[in-house]
């Protein structure tokens, strides 16, 4: 389970560049197009991390963090925005709604990886 | 395509117009024309046909300096896309409703065709992105040797091409692409929060 991330985006494309990044670092990477389809994955499913895009169909990121901390199994799973905004009023949604950090995409793959690791508290490969 | 005043000019229309180049992109809810000037850079027009939501990217994939650095190219290339359609959705945009025309990509000026140029790179990604993306394409004019002036309405999806010739402005564009080619997109930064 210390392994196991789940990536929420609606594109494929970036789930794969993600997926990439992780995998060779020994990360099981799971996937999920938007929040209502990350929940049917955490129903039955432990992660160690959660990486979530904002925009997304059906249920977006704002309102999987929200649903997350509302639920008491998953209150404390981390999880880390992934997304095209950068704007300091957005940061701050996303903080205020119990996000443990935020990369702003284009990601360069050295600092996913750390970032992840750090919220992950391992040591570096 | 046809003469532009045989059809209702779209300042007449009280339409909006904005015009982007390379590394920009531009989507609107209220009708707006977006107009741009490809050679070897590719843009692509997606458009929620319900919601009357348009947005048009202009980008170049930066050549790939070795065949390992390939990714980085792709995290750009999807990178153009992904700013684009979140652009979009915020706006009000339906993913699923997403349709898309695709130009540009030409070999202009003295650009020597083959599979490992930049336009030939940048219109494989542009048609393996949305086929991976499931974005159904209604139309593309891409390759050639001619750069393009494109012309999109936001307010009916219609895309007007003028090929563009003329020496002059099409060396000024070749120095403006090159340029955006040898400078790819800054990587976002990172923040963590309580960690």
């Amino acid at each position: 389970v210390a392994g196991r991330v789940l990536v929420v985006d609606d594109s494929a494309s970036v789930r794969r560049l993600v997926r990439g990044a992780l995998e060779p670092e020994g990360y099981c990477v799971l996937e999920a197009a938007n929040g209502r389809a990350a929940l049917a994955v955490l129903a039955d499913t432990d992660v160690a991390l959660v990486l979530v895009d904002v925009h997304m169909p059906e249920m977006d990121g704002f309102a999987l963090l929200e649903a997350l901390r509302a639920d008491p199994r998953r209150r404390f799973v981390p999880v880390l925005v992934l997304s095209v905004d950068g704007d300091e009023h957005m940061k701050a949604r996303g903080r205020a709604a119990g996000a443990t950090g935020w990369l702003v995409k284009p990601f360069d793959p050295d600092r996913l990886r750390a970032a992840v690791r750090t919220v992950l508290r391992r040591p570096a490969a | 395509m046809g003469p532009r005043s045989a059809r209702p000019d779209a300042d007449g229309l009280g339409w909006k117009e904005v015009t982007i180049s390379v590394g920009e992109l531009h989507a609107a809810a209220e009708p707006t024309v977006i107009r741009t000037l490809l050679g070897s850079c590719v843009s692509v027009c997606l458009w929620d046909p319900a919601a009357r939501i348009g947005g048009m990217n202009h980008f170049l994939l930066p050549r790939s300096p070795a065949p390992d650095a390939e990714g980085d190219v792709l995290r750009f290339g999807v990178h153009a896309m992904d700013r684009l359609i979140g652009a979009m959705m915020k706006l009000g945009a339906a993913r699923p409703r997403l349709v898309a025309k695709v130009f540009g990509g030409a070999h202009v000026l003295a650009l020597r065709a083959s599979p490992e140029s930049v336009p030939e790179q940048n219109i494989r990604f542009v048609r393996a992105f949305l086929r991976e993306e499931g974005i159904p394409v209604a139309g593309e004019d891409l390759g050639g040797t001619h750069a393009r002036h494109v012309r999109f309405e936001t307010a009916t999806g219609r895309v007007l091409v003028r090929r563009v010739s003329g020496a002059g402005a099409l060396a000024r564009l070749a120095v403006r692409e090159r340029r955006a080619a040898a400078t790819p997109p800054a990587c976002g930064d990172v923040v963590l929060f309580e960690v």
